[in-house]
């Protein structure tokens, strides 16, 4: 794999791979989101940024169908939601599961393998996530939280997506294997294409190894490539404070 | 030899055989669904709800299974629709409905003059109690719930795991649920003949309790629950046949055993 950080590419010449227009989500009459408008091009890896509580996993959730929305249009890769659905790959912030139960990794890939997916498709995601096949025979209990995280992007790939979504992916990772992660998801991008959007609280996790951010505390606060989105002046908005952003690099 | 041929010569411990063992299939099969969603309630909650359904039946002169089908099933898509509607947890939203429903077959019953003896079989369960019609209703349920449970068990199962992700994949999840709740209370309430309202919802957990002490990957686990499951309802018919005692009982107590002497034999071969 390699050890560089993504590159920025020119986002005109790409397509729209998640396309978001005046969206407005409400639960019991308290607003959420809203004028939520922005757009993420395809083949990027993408940041969607802000504090906690701002309402990220809830635009999230709106982009792939699983909260109502109020008003807005959402468009994947030009079409609605449902023409897509099975090209989209997605990791959720929480995946809490009776760690006794008694299931194999492998047939808990099996659980979202497509029947256009073959068979050897498993052993390649898993050979995907940087770990080794062995894992297959083993317990999904018995796993580390590194192990089970790597095994939950390993089943949001087997189908080859279109598009990847980590909620919150840094809650299982420690410094030392943030290098590692934005390799592997860096590698997914170059090798399958894959447009990728990571959900993150903290900025400094994700600021230095995506070419896109989109900062949300309720309204749009900021859209674009970090270096002209992640002003001084935007951060303030977004978290009340710019100094929280520290650069450090992934390598 | 010759008391085993005694008993299966009689009419109706065939029909108790075979409604157990079709009985054994559905709801140990529903039972790992039921524990993998932490459910193991909702068979209780709408084997005691279905008293009402019981009662009514009794009261209208009507065969009381069809009703208590019907209003299992009522409660079912209840509780499906206020969990969504409420966000209350769905063991609180069991714990009203059950004791709601129990409460009204109470009333119901106290319209019901005289001593109930077909009460008091849904209440304990009885081998005597299967007859034709019933095992016709049995098989026939079992056989379209267990068509639908083997076609849907990897959406079922990834429902369970990961609905989010399932529903992204473009998973009918609130569909897929709501059938499931259904299929649970269907295979309770015809689980109530045989067990018993009181006990039937032990056949739910018993099996898949024991089944996952022995299993080591989830194919395993669902073949161990229904191979429990069998010998669980083969053994206690029998020993209720051979002592005279209450199926529904018999039946849990031998369950109960089992699962004990697995627990057991698993630490003695630890060490």
């Amino acid at each position: 794999m390699s050890n560089q950080l993504p590159t920025t590419n020119n986002v005109s010449e790409r397509g729209t791979a998640v396309s978001v227009k005046d969206l407005r989500v409400s639960y019991d009459d308290h607003v959420i989101l809203e004028n939520i408008s922005f757009e993420i091009p395809e083949n990027s890896i993408t940041a969607i940024i802000g504090p906690n509580g701002s309402g990220k996993s809830t635009l999230i959730k709106a982009v792939l169908g699983l909260t109502r929305t109020e008003k807005g249009d959402v468009k994947l890769f030009g079409q609605p939601l449902s023409h897509v659905r099975r090209t989209i790959g997605y990791v959720p912030q929480r995946f809490e599961f009776d760690r006794q139960f008694p299931m194999t990794v492998l047939e808990f890939m099996e659980l979202a393998r497509h029947e256009h997916t073959d068979k050897k498709g498993i052993s390649r995601a898993i050979k995907n996530v940087g770990i080794k096949s062995g894992v297959l025979r083993e317990q999904l209990g018995s796993l580390s939280g590194g192990q089970l995280q790597r095994v939950l992007i390993a089943q949001a790939i087997l189908n080859q997506p279109k598009l990847l979504v980590l909620d919150e992916p840094a809650a299982g990772i420690d410094v030392v294997g943030e290098a590692a992660f934005f390799q592997m998801i860096d590698q997914l991008r170059k090798v399958h294409g894959t447009t990728i959007v990571i959900v993150s609280h903290d900025i400094s996790f994700v600021a230095n190894a995506v070419d896109h951010v989109v900062c949300v505390n309720k309204n749009l606060m900021c859209s674009g490539p970090p270096k002209l989105a992640l002003t001084e002046k935007n951060l303030e908005r977004l978290f009340g404070a710019s100094n929280i952003y520290h650069h450090h690099s992934h390598d | 030899m010759d008391a085993i041929l005694t008993m299966l010569s009689y009419p109706f411990m065939q029909r108790a055989f075979l409604a157990g063992i079709l009985l054994g299939l559905l709801l140990a099969s529903l039972g790992v669904l039921a524990t993998l969603r932490k459910m193991a309630f909702f068979g209780e909650g709408v084997a005691h709800a279905s008293l009402a359904g019981i009662s009514l039946a009794i009261l209208a002169g009507v065969a009381p299974i069809p009703v208590a089908i019907a209003w299992a099933v009522l409660i079912a898509i209840a509780i499906f629709w206020l969990e969504r509607s409420t966000k209350l947890s769905s063991d609180t939203l069991i714990g009203i409905l059950f004791t709601a429903s129990m409460a009204l077959g109470v009333v119901i019953m106290s319209q019901t003059a005289g001593f109930q003896p077909e009460l008091i079989s849904f209440l304990f369960g009885s081998i005597l109690s299967i007859n034709p019609g019933d095992l016709v209703i049995i098989a026939a349920f079992t056989a379209i719930i267990l068509a639908w449970f083997g076609t849907s068990l990897k959406q079922l199962t990834y429902i369970a795991f990961n609905e989010d992700a399932a529903s992204i994949a473009g998973m009918k999840t609130k569909t897929q649920t709501l059938v499931l709740y259904i299929a649970l209370a269907i295979a309770t309430v015809l689980g109530v003949k045989i067990l018993g309202i009181i006990l039937v919802s032990a056949l739910l957990v018993l099996p898949p309790a024991t089944g996952r002490l022995l299993a080591k990957s989830f194919k395993s686990y669902l073949w161990m629950s229904l191979l429990v499951s069998e010998i669980v309802i083969i053994c206690g018919l029998t020993l209720s046949y051979f002592y005279d005692l209450p199926s529904g009982a018999t039946i849990v107590l031998t369950g109960t055993g089992l699962f004990f002497l697995t627990t057991l034999s698993r630490q003695v071969m630890k060490r």
